[in-house]
């Protein structure tokens, strides 16, 4: 009775192990491997999209992974995994200035080329190439947005991601020094959603019911800003309390279309993309890169609907 | 002894070589409820080879077999202490949590004996007395943690789900008030390179801690009374405290030793990542479940073992392991690792069924 069970389980595991073998080898000249920063976020797969469109034009065999949450316990086993494939270049957004130096170093140290993406590590002695945005310049450009919107008066709030991601630090540190050259707004401070919406929601509300002359929000990226324009709406002030809101995602772009958004500040993952693939391509070919490529960052006003669809993430690759 | 088996019901499924072997039993049965999760282990080896046959000199390489093995060192840690608490019909979520708190507090106590600025970027001269200081540290919070668990499980007969959610939601709040959520950067560098990063004849320093602890929690859960007790208690908890089990001190111990072990683990991941996680670890508690009832312990207690623990750790992560190297797509990972959950526990029911039916 157990080899009757056994042997259809078996013979699926063979035709399994046959269908992967049957799958190309790679060859190990041309492969680049990209680990994004986590899973189903539409900034990351727009600079996936970016990546494999360019990879095509330049003939590179790229395959992009991802974690499931964007930490580094939880990014480190795919790194390794990624190590052990061997790959010539390897583009990775490291989650973690400090954690992802040592497996970065010994994905250096296997003979594969190492490229940082959107974020950075603190110990670049490996690293081949930064491809970054200047978040400080960002969060600059958001609190100039802001500064026009409320006419130079209010109470401002910033949500962001605990502190700790050198990205949004530096986006929230460029916009509460840039606040300062305006002394009609008093800023209260930031406050910590964990890439979570519901989280910026209830600190909207909260914030409201704490100073109902709240007169604008920032917030440092898109899943926050989705939970503050939510908490707006729940809160009956859609349109009254402005919004500045960091990325385009298509909720942020379609916020923005209808109101609930006033300004957006997008970066443009695309670019990064091409830029890491062409990055990794003059590697390969023994090229010299630039130590640190910046991507551009603009600031689309409502209104601005042909910025706004040139500028969205778009999440599915046409 | 066989009016204590009587009572136990479901003592026939339970691997207990302390007790004297039942003459009807073949060694092929008896075998099979040594390695608790039979089916499992031949499920991991297939995995296993399948990923081998397609990709040797990538998924077969020492590097990437050693990084499996290193991967899975901190979450087997925590689910040996999952078995333990699961094995006596409880459950603990608050794992990842636990380690979070005990690692920032840790971190904190061996900056304090150094001295060095904290949030700098680095590691600090701390010698093995400060490391040692650490690890005390971090495995009096672990076991304080799940102390104060075990006392609402045991004497205020809070539901263990509802008692370990909430200690999970205070653990990982007090440990970012206490670092206001910036990670602390500074460790020894002792910890990081020796055992972080350090190997002992050629296997890493955290598959070494890994494996002593995986031996001695095997010991400890089939060879002594603490086990039996553990066994009992989640097999049937009136009829333990009937037959003279210290029913409440049990449960307390228990959940300070799972504590205990997050602890630990504390350590280890600071010691690998060289830096505390706060905003990391945060599935760890369902990873915990899923690799020990992968295992084959019961979620109702009074079934399991390490060994299935063991195996149950292997498989998620050579799952993603494999994925991530035959250039699956991150998506289908996710849908894959879910069904296998489902695939290893029914084989591992049919098996029960056939075995309890014959």
């Amino acid at each position: 009775m157990v080899r009757n069970k056994c042997r259809p389980i078996l013979a699926v595991m063979a035709a399994a192990a046959g269908l992967a073998t049957a799958m190309p080898g790679m060859a190990a000249d041309k492969t680049v491997a990209m680990v994004l920063g986590v899973k189903g976020s539409p900034f990351y797969q727009a600079l996936a999209c970016g990546a494999q469109a360019k990879a095509r034009e330049l003939g590179l065999d790229l395959t992009v992974s991802a974690p499931d949450q964007f930490a580094a316990d939880s990014q480190i086993p795919v790194v390794n995994a990624v190590a052990a494939t061997r790959p010539a270049v390897a583009a990775v957004v490291p989650t973690d200035m400090q954690a992802l130096v040592e497996p970065l170093r010994q994905l250096n140290g296997r003979g594969t080329h190492v490229i940082t993406v959107d974020q950075t590590v603190s110990d670049l002695s490996f690293v081949k190439t930064q491809i970054l945005t200047d978040n400080t310049a960002g969060g600059r450009m958001a609190a100039d947005a802001m500064n026009a919107l409320l006419a130079g008066k209010g109470k401002v709030l910033t949500i962001t991601q605990p502190p700790g991601s050198a990205a949004q630090d530096a986006r929230e540190a460029g916009f509460r020094n840039e606040l300062k050259k305006f002394p009609g707004i008093s800023y209260l401070g930031p406050q910590y959603q964990s890439d979570d919406p519901q989280k910026a929601a209830e600190i909207v509300t909260s914030t409201l019911s704490a100073h109902p002359d709240l007169a604008g929000v920032f917030s440092t990226n898109d899943q926050g800003a989705i939970g503050a324009i939510t908490g707006l709406r729940q809160a009956g002030v859609t349109g009254k309390v402005k919004v500045v809101a960091y990325d385009a995602a298509t909720a942020e772009v379609n916020a923005l279309k209808n109101g609930s958004i006033q300004a957006l500040i997008a970066q443009n993952p695309r670019q990064e993309g091409e830029a890491a693939m062409s990055a990794a391509a003059a590697l390969i070919a023994d090229k010299p890169v630039q130590k640190i490529t910046l991507t551009e960052i603009v600031t689309i006003k409502a209104g601005d609907t042909a910025a706004a669809d040139k500028y969205e993430y778009r999440a599915n690759c046409n | 002894m066989n009016r204590m088996k009587s009572f136990f019901g479901r003592a026939d499924a339970e691997p207990r070589l302390a007790l004297e072997d039942d003459p009807t039993q073949t060694p092929r049965e008896r075998l099979s409820r040594f390695i608790g999760g039979g089916w499992i282990l031949i499920l991991l080896l297939a995995l296993v080879a399948v990923f081998w046959i397609s990709r040797p000199a990538q998924f077969g390489s020492a590097y990437n077999l050693t990084m499996l093995a290193v991967n899975a060192a901190i979450l087997l840690v925590l689910s040996v202490g999952q078995t333990f608490v699961i094995v006596s019909a409880g459950i603990d979520l608050s794992l990842g949590a636990v380690l979070v708190f005990s690692s920032v507090v840790s971190a904190q106590a061996m900056l304090w004996i150094t001295g060095s600025p904290a949030g700098t970027f680095g590691t600090t001269p701390g010698g093995w007395d400060v490391v040692g200081v650490g690890l005390v540290v971090a495995l009096a919070s672990g076991a304080a943690w799940g102390a104060f668990n075990g006392l609402l499980v045991a004497l205020a007969r809070i539901p263990p789900l509802i008692v370990t959610l909430g200690s999970l939601g205070m653990a990982l709040g007090l440990a970012q008030i206490l670092t206001g959520g910036v990670d602390v950067r500074a460790v020894p560098d002792l910890l990081v390179t020796q055992i972080g990063t350090g190997t002992l004849f050629g296997i890493p320093m955290l598959v070494v801690i890994a494996c002593v602890v995986a031996i001695v929690a095997a010991v400890v859960l089939h060879l002594t009374r603490f086990g039996l007790h553990a066994f009992a208690v989640g097999s049937n908890a009136e009829a333990a405290r009937r037959s003279g089990v210290r029913l409440r001190l049990r449960v307390i111990t228990i959940y300070a030793l799972s504590g205990m072990l997050a602890g630990l683990a504390a350590t280890m991941s600071i010691a690998r990542f060289s830096t505390t996680t706060i905003n990391g670890h945060a599935m760890d508690n369902l990873s915990t479940i899923s690799a020990v009832v992968l295992g084959g312990t019961s979620l109702f207690g009074g079934i399991g073992s390490i060994i299935g623990t063991v195996i149950g750790v292997f498989i998620p992560i050579v799952l993603l392991n494999g994925f991530v190297i035959l250039g699956i797509p991150p998506f289908w990972q996710t849908v894959a690792m879910g069904a296998v959950l489902i695939l290893a526990v029914w084989i591992d029911q049919l098996k029960r069924r056939t075995r309890q039916g014959s």
